[in-house]
């Protein structure tokens, strides 16, 4: 009848036992920590961070990203000159929005434009 | 032994004599009036940094998005429904594919980049005026490379483009013409 006191008393003196509640919190907060790490180190190496508009100094320009749906052509169908016309006109409609080889140009960032020429 | 040592210790100091000025080399030597005119600029300079940063990130958001979308919801599905229909598309699903690597090296240098203009926008240019030269050098070749790339992202789409329309005048216009 006093077998469960009896382990109790047995592993009661092992001092991870004794102080198992702060274990508990410690090792919690170390899993989550680590978690945390791995999620950061994700977010930084997959390119995410590069899409990620609530970054500091980049509030300004959160209405600047384009939410038009994209239209999209269907996979299946038959095919005919028709077909093909329809296609080329979403290809024009959809590609206009990208025409732009100016972008990125690094003109912007020449010494002169920073004022870090010399003198 | 002690001639090992000696001989040991000699060859490891040649080492290093031989690589420190090859790294020396690699920093920019600017003259103290250039530095202060770095110095004085600093602010300006970061103010417009961080602006072409900022900007820099809607103008990649809608190009990658709509890059992704002209691969996958236009090129990939006309591939699929030409292939469906028995059509030989080798020569379009070649340029898809050469657009999709193009794409995913678009994204890395992207990447690349916006690292160093992060790193850039951080830096205080009062106290390491040459680190920070050379640090925009960087960025400035960087950000000529997402430029090569997004030229080539265009062209492929040219290119694209140019073949459906060869691929419509022989399979279709020259049936119409019998």
């Amino acid at each position: 009848m006093n077998e469960p006191n009896d382990q109790h008393e047995q592993i009661a003196h092992i001092p991870w036992y004794r102080h198992r509640l702060l274990h508990l919190v410690i090792g919690s907060v170390t899993i989550a920590f680590l978690l945390v790490l791995v999620a950061m180190a994700l977010y930084a190496s997959s390119g995410s961070a590069q899409l990620d508009l609530s970054r500091p100094g980049f509030k300004s320009v959160q209405d600047k990203v384009d939410a038009t749906v994209f239209e999209s052509f269907p996979a299946s169908g038959e095919v005919n000159a028709e077909v093909l016309d329809e296609f080329l006109e979403l290809y024009d409609k959809q590609t206009k929005r990208v025409d732009s080889t100016d972008a990125f140009s690094e003109n912007a960032l020449k010494n002169e434009a920073l004022g870090i020429d010399a003198p | 032994m002690r001639k090992i040592i000696f001989s040991t210790v000699f060859v490891m100091i040649a080492a290093v004599a031989a690589i420190v000025p090859v790294f020396a080399k690699d920093r920019t030597t600017m003259t103290d009036e250039h530095i202060e005119h770095i110095k004085a600029n600093c602010r300006v300079a970061l103010a417009t940094l961080g602006r072409i940063h900022a900007n820099d990130a809607p103008q990649y958001i809608n190009s990658n998005q709509i890059y992704f979308s002209v691969g996958d919801k236009l090129m990939a599905r006309l591939n699929s429904r030409l292939t469906l229909n028995q059509y030989d598309a080798s020569d379009l699903v070649k340029t898809t594919s050469d657009y999709d690597e193009a794409l995913k090296k678009f994204r890395m240098i992207y990447k690349a980049y916006d690292d160093t203009m992060s790193e850039l926008v951080r830096m205080d240019c009062q106290r390491t005026p040459v680190t920070f030269y050379d640090r925009v050098a960087v960025a400035r070749e960087q950000r000529a490379v997402v430029h090569d790339t997004v030229v080539e992202l265009q062209e492929l789409i040219a290119q694209y483009r140019e073949q459906v329309e060869e691929f419509k005048e022989k399979h279709f216009t020259g049936a119409s013409d019998e």
